[in-house]
């Protein structure tokens, strides 16, 4: 992922709760960046510290932390929810902290959804009069903004159930009405802070598979929050995991599982069973020399889905090719079964 | 290092027990030295008496005649008066715009059903039916829509300022300090303080009657609406943002709604409010049913003042159950396709009841109006119940009453006058210090002293020396009664019927089989008292016990507890915040009733606040309503202390 | 229209004029449409009269409107016009507050009732069968031990109206020197509950009372006799059998009941008001009115409707 100019860019941003902490930080900024500590000893709350991104257009970037770890903070200075200490944030060319009240609501109106971890949903309105709700504040026309409520709630599944309020509904219908809201006004950035946490396991599931659905439709540019690393496993295009502030890394899943970076993200894909993350193109070495005999494997699987072949097929170098049929490198079998079953040297060395 | 600074440590935390134990061997002293001590540490010397009422006085004129206020707060009585005149109209057919009414009895009876239905099905509608039926047909009607009349104007005003109070209150910090105070002093101040500035700057009358309410029912609405919208989650707040809200429309279609059921709570004590207002308010001209029941009880007619105090209670019970049922109501859809007819069914039929009563009254006219004559009277009934009981407890009564006025309550009252005011302030300072270190001690400290400069220490004695009898007698049978009735819910649930009932029946009908049981004494006035504080302390006590967690009980049960040793050592150490809770309102109830109780015949602050009323004594009765106010707030102070403190030692003993 | 004019009047010619050319108007001079408000208070015979007088005027044409008041406060409610007039007006209990209202002005005297007024020491008839020589004061005071309660010990105990009374019961007390300790109640309704439960005991009873007054109705009694009532007795040590002490001596006697008016009325309701002048009551009808609620359970616009249909005679001359 290497577009030419990022949708959403923040640099060295910070948030820090507590008195007064721009003059705080501006006075410590002298004197190198404070770490967590002397922050807290200082009487501050350091959410956010000194975090730079850049997210493309179309990408899902996922954040993900334990609770505390500032990643929802994160995604309300990215949204201003919150205001933020200090660091600059630029979303579709817009320089987001620098708007007024006025361009702020805007942009909210026209470029900007976000779905919450309980819903929230407002208790005296309809699931219909909830999806309207933001095109009533944009001022749409009455028979317009119905329509197209009509229209997504279809597109979540939620036909039929127009004129039930929220506490008629489970938690999973609630949270469809929430994520139906959150794209009646067809924004370009969507939000979605812990949108599967409060739900059953297998409902989240579910959810996952339909959230997926929808943005192979929609094609959205996505920063989602979760504290749950599998689900970031599988729905994330970069994972970028934040530890007291900071982030961590952010890479993609195959890089986070087989290149942890910090011992802190090395805990975390401790268990994490590789082969289900990693795809085939992520091993994929340039070939030097003729194409390896055989039939080749497609690039973009994961390793776990070409187990039954890599133990079956015992050649020592299988050739890869890409979605389009074309052989685009080769994968030596060594490395993938080091992959799939752990192997005795670090993962760092497949580089 | 260490080991200098560990015992040092020590002493801190341990000083502050002792310096408060200090201070209350210091009082302990003062008292005993009392005849050696100079007199100026007996009473406050009469020069340092602050005249607080002259200058509030000085001030309320400059406000109402110089700066002419006086039309400010005219024009307003004019505003509430129009509107008074319309529901006047209405309900019990004054001549006034848009003279169409009265409506007839039958067509408001049936309303309340319908509306009563709406909120909570057969049983509140038979319970709307039933009060107006109870009303009309007890010959009580027109009383019973004048009352109405004004609560109908006073409530959705009241609500409407509060809710205005609390969202400035919410949105500016600042703002909220300034009210937060005034509204502590307004909750605690007793209902005569009220009325003296209402009479000066509006006279008296329907208007003033409403005003009076209004005032008195704002504070809880302030409250309750402060308090929801703090409890919005900030999540849906955001999502609003999200969604591009500006912040008028946040606070319009985010905050409001979803803050609905703490603001329809706060509507419901507006309401309680207002009823509790009914009988006072009748003092400055508030007509209906308080006016007949004070005319009844001057001519002792105690069987038809009951019948009133049944309507008025309820009234206050029909409205408390219909704006609790409304506050709790879950809105729910209806199918897609249901017809306008189905959708609207409940509306409709009130439509067709409203044109058959309203056709129905024009052939028959009782079923417009029951006039006295052709009404049912219980009075007899009830004078000879009163009469029998009477007679029954006359001599339990007769032979406690010397034993308690000689052994008891005249010694105590001497004992209180007798104390050296340097020994309260000081004994107040050292159990401040004792609960809430140095900070409650000055809060304790200030109170007291506010009272001695006020000049009215030895009134304001006799008023804690009355209401400390009737707290803990009302302790001494609340809370045996409330562990009673804690055992099983069904009769909890009779027991807080008995609670509600007792706390809105107007307090005035209590004062007079009181004084015929004990005379025009202070036995009287405490045991009148003792009848309403009573109520929260049962309430709070069946409430704690009923709520502590159910898995504590099982595993006292599991570790073979019996029933008393299960009560002593799980049930009543967890529901002891809870009992303070109810102790606290026992203490707010006294002071509220020690005042009334003056119409008994007392010589506390209640007999002067008496007196400054029919003076129109503005600074007088502000200055005594804030003495009455200052030692419920120092008590509230002291107890909701101690409750925190409490509740933290649980929270970090688990 | 009408209201208009006559607040331009009163501005031009002011108060005193005002007031002289209201009552020199002829008696059918247009009286305003606005309602004529007349308070109430909480005792019986004053809501009947009021009714009555309100039914009279209703009668005249006028409109006619109630409203309940405290009994001390509506002076400061007819001064500003609030409420129209005063039907009641004690010597005893409210001259004090009527004068002080007058001195303020706005207020004005509509004469007097037929009836007079007396406050005073007070005991229901069966107490005179266990102090024999009542009503006399010396009696009492040969009896005082028979009337102690535990809160007043030895002495005999003299139930008093409420502080705000203004009775000089205890001055009185110790000018005669006699062996009794007053005990004040707090509301009039204290004072009947006290007489009530006295009399189921047989209990002797010492109390406040006043004349006209619907407890005489219910309970017979009798003022207790004081040395004889002598103006000026209240300030001049002098007077009364006590050469050293005020209060000696009774109260009067023949206390007035008057009839007091805002002072806009005459030029407002000029019949009205020429017929509230005009209105006097006796203290048997007083008592009639009070006995109509009191005893035959009437309501007071009941009452009121009933007396003036049995006493046609005695209104009809005052609207004339």
């Amino acid at each position: 992922m290497s577009e030419s100019s990022p949708l959403i860019s923040c640099k060295g941003l910070w948030k820090l709760f507590g008195d007064n902490p721009e003059a705080y930080l501006e006075s410590k900024k002298a004197s190198g960046i404070p770490d967590f500590e002397s922050l807290q000893a200082d009487g501050y709350i350091p959410a956010v510290r000194d975090v730079s991104l850049d997210i493309a257009e179309g990408e899902m970037l996922v954040i993900m932390g334990l609770s505390g770890s500032g990643k929802s903070t994160l995604v309300r200075c990215l949204s201003r929810l919150i205001e933020s200490t200090a660091g600059s944030i630029d979303v579709a060319g817009q320089d987001l902290r620098a708007l007024d009240e006025k361009g702020l609501i805007e942009l909210r109106r026209n470029k900007m959804g976000m779905v919450f971890q309980n819903f929230a949903l407002l208790p005296n309105r309809t699931v219909l009069d909830n999806v309207i709700y933001p095109l009533e504040m944009r001022g749409q026309d009455k028979h317009t903004r119905r329509e197209r409520a009509l229209e997504v709630i279809k597109l979540v599944g939620l036909s039929g159930r127009e004129d039930y309020f929220p506490r008629e509904l489970s938690g999973g219908q609630q949270q469809r009405v929430g994520i139906a809201r959150s794209l009646a006004i067809e924004p370009d950035i969507w939000f979605l802070d812990e949108p599967f946490s409060a739900l059953d396991p297998l409902i989240r599931r579910e959810m996952q598979d339909e959230f997926l659905r929808l943005q192979d439709m929609l094609g959205k540019t996505i920063v989602f929050i979760t504290h749950d690393f599998d689900e970031a496993l599988r729905l994330a295009d970069r994972i970028a995991i934040m530890k007291d502030g900071v982030v961590e890394q952010v890479d993609t899943p195959d890089k986070i599982v087989l290149q942890p970076q910090t011992p802190y993200v090395a805990r975390f894909t401790e268990d994490i069973e590789r082969s289900r993350v990693v795809h085939a193109s992520f091993l994929k070495e340039e070939i030097s020399g003729a194409v390896p005999e055989g039939e080749a494997l497609p690039a973009s699987s994961t390793i776990h889905s070409l187990s039954r072949r890599l133990v079956d097929d015992v050649r020592e170098v299988y050739p890869l090719v890409d979605d389009a049929g074309e052989i685009c490198g080769q994968m030596r079998r060594a490395a993938a079964l080091d992959v799939m079953l752990g192997s005795s040297s670090t993962p760092d060395s497949t580089t | 290092m260490s080991k200098v600074v560990a015992p040092g440590s020590e002493l801190k935390s341990a000083g502050k027990l002792n310096i408060g134990l200090l201070l209350i061997a210091l009082a302990i002293l003062l008292v005993v030295l009392k005849p050696y001590l100079p007199e100026f540490l007996i009473r406050l010397p009469a020069l340092l008496v602050v005249p607080f009422a002259d200058a509030i006085n000085f001030l309320f004129f400059f406000i109402k005649d110089d700066l002419g206020f006086i039309h400010v707060t005219r024009a307003i009585a004019g505003g509430v008066e129009s509107l008074l005149d319309v529901t006047a109209n209405l309900l019990y057919g004054k001549r006034r715009w848009p003279r169409i009414g009265p409506i007839p009895w039958t067509t408001i009876a049936l309303t309340a059903g319908c509306i009563g239905y709406a909120l909570g099905g057969w049983r509140l509608a038979l319970l709307g039916v039933g009060t107006f039926c109870w009303a009309a047909l007890m010959g009580q009607w027109k009383w019973t829509m004048e009352t109405m009349s004004v609560i109908v104007v006073a409530v959705p005003v009241a609500v409407l300022i509060g809710l205005l109070l609390g969202v400035a209150a919410w949105r500016s910090t600042r703002f909220e300090k300034v009210i937060s105070p005034l509204l502590n002093v307004a909750q605690s101040l007793p209902h005569f303080a009220y009325m003296i500035p209402v009479v000066v700057f509006i006279g008296v009358g329907p208007k003033s009657g409403a005003i009076v309410t209004i005032i008195f029912a704002v504070p809880p609405m302030v409250r309750m609406t402060l308090l929801g919208l703090r409890k919005v989650p900030p999540e849906v707040v955001e999502s609003g943002q999200m969604c591009g809200s500006t912040k008028w429309q946040l606070l319009r279609n985010v905050r409001i709604p979803t803050a609905r059921t703490e603001i329809l709570v706060g509507v419901n004590q507006v309401i309680m409010q207002s009823l509790a207002m009914v009988v006072l308010a009748s003092f400055i001209g508030m007509p209906g049913l308080g006016q007949k029941l004070l005319q009844l009880l001057q001519s002792l007619k105690i069987g038809r003042s009951i019948e009133i105090g049944i309507t008025i209670v309820l009234l206050a019970i029909m409205l408390d159950r219909f704006s609790k049922a409304w506050a709790h109501r879950q809105p729910t859809h209806h199918e897609r396709g249901t017809s306008w007819i189905t959708r609207h069914k409940l509306f409709l039929i009130w439509v067709l009841l409203v044109a058959a009563t309203l056709l129905l009254s024009t052939v028959f006219p009782l079923a417009a109006e029951i006039g006295r004559r052709q009404a049912f009277t219980l009075s007899k009934e009830f004078d000879a119940i009163v009469d029998w009981g009477l007679t029954f407890i006359d001599p339990v009564t007769l032979s406690i009453r010397a034993f308690l006025i000689t052994q008891v309550l005249v010694p105590m009252r001497d004992a209180y006058l007798w104390l050296p005011f340097s020994a309260v302030i000081t004994l107040f300072a050292g159990i401040g210090w004792y609960i809430g270190g140095r900070k409650s001690a000055l809060i304790c400290v200030a109170y007291v002293a506010l009272i001695a400069l006020s000049g009215w220490w030895d009134r304001a004695m006799i008023t804690a020396y009355m209401v400390s009898a009737a707290v803990v007698l009302s302790a001494l049978i609340g809370l045996p009664l409330g562990t009673w009735a804690s055992r099983k819910a069904s009769r909890a649930e009779r027991v807080l019927l008995v609670c509600d009932t007792m706390q809105t029946f107007p307090s005035f009908i209590y004062l007079i089989p009181v004084i015929m049981l004990f005379g025009v004494n202070d036995v009287a006035a405490i045991a009148a008292v003792i009848v309403f504080g009573c109520v929260p302390m049962t309430r709070y006590t069946i409430e704690g016990l009923r709520g502590v967690p159910e898995n504590l009980i099982e595993a006292s049960d599991m570790s073979g507890a019996n029933r008393w040793q299960k009560l002593r050592t799980v049930s009543f150490p967890m529901a002891v915040p809870t009992i303070m809770v109810g102790l606290n309102q026992t203490v707010m109830f006294s002071l509220f009733m020690v005042i009334i109780a003056a119409f008994i015949g007392t010589q506390d602050l209640g007999q002067e606040m008496q007196r400054a009323l029919s003076s129109t004594d503005v600074g007088k009765g502000l200055v005594l309503g804030l003495c009455v106010a200052f030692m419920g707030l120092m008590v509230d102070h002291l107890i909701t202390r101690w409750g925190s403190e409490r509740q933290k030692l649980l929270g970090l003993s688990q | 229209m009408l209201r208009k004019q006559a607040v331009t009047t009163t501005k031009m010619l002011g108060a005193a004029v005002a007031l002289t050319l209201g009552s020199a108007l002829p008696l059918h001079a247009a009286d305003s449409s606005d309602p004529i408000i007349i308070p109430i208070h909480n005792w019986n015979s004053q809501i009947v009269m009021s009714n009555v007088v309100g039914q009279i005027f209703e009668e005249m044409g006028a409109n006619v409107e109630y409203v309940s008041t405290d009994s001390q406060a509506v002076y400061e409610a007819v001064r500003n016009g609030d409420v129209t007039l005063e039907l009641e007006v004690w010597e005893g209990a409210f001259g004090a507050a009527f004068n002080a209202a007058m001195e303020k002005g706005g207020i004005v005297d509509a004469g007097d009732h037929n009836a007079v007024t007396r406050e005073d020491w007070w005991y229901p008839d069966y107490v005179a069968e266990l102090c024999p020589g009542l009503p006399s004061w010396e009696a009492l005071n040969g009896c005082a031990a028979m009337f102690a309660t535990p809160e007043t010990g030895d002495s005999g105990r003299f139930l008093g109206g409420p502080v705000d009374w203004l009775k000089h019961d205890q001055e009185r007390v110790d000018a005669l020197g006699m062996n009794f300790k007053v005990v004040n109640a707090g509301s009039a309704s204290a004072l009947w509950a006290e007489l009530a439960a006295a009399k189921k005991r047989g209990e002797p009873i010492v109390l406040f009372n006043w004349t006209p007054n619907f407890i005489e109705a219910v309970h017979p009694g009798a003022f207790i006799e004081f040395p004889e009532h002598q103006p000026g007795c209240d300030k001049d040590p002098a007077l009364g059998p006590n050469p050293n002490a005020t209060y000696d001596c009774a109260n009067p006697p023949n206390g007035y009941l008057k009839k007091a008016a805002w002072d806009g009325m005459a030029e407002k309701w000029p019949a009205a008001f020429a017929t509230l002048q005009k209105i006097s009551f006796t203290n048997p009808q007083i008592a009639e009115m009070a006995k109509l609620v009191d005893v035959d359970e009437f309501e007071p616009e009941e009452a009121a409707s009933e007396w003036l249909a049995a006493n046609e005679d005695v209104w009809k001359a005052w609207i004339q």
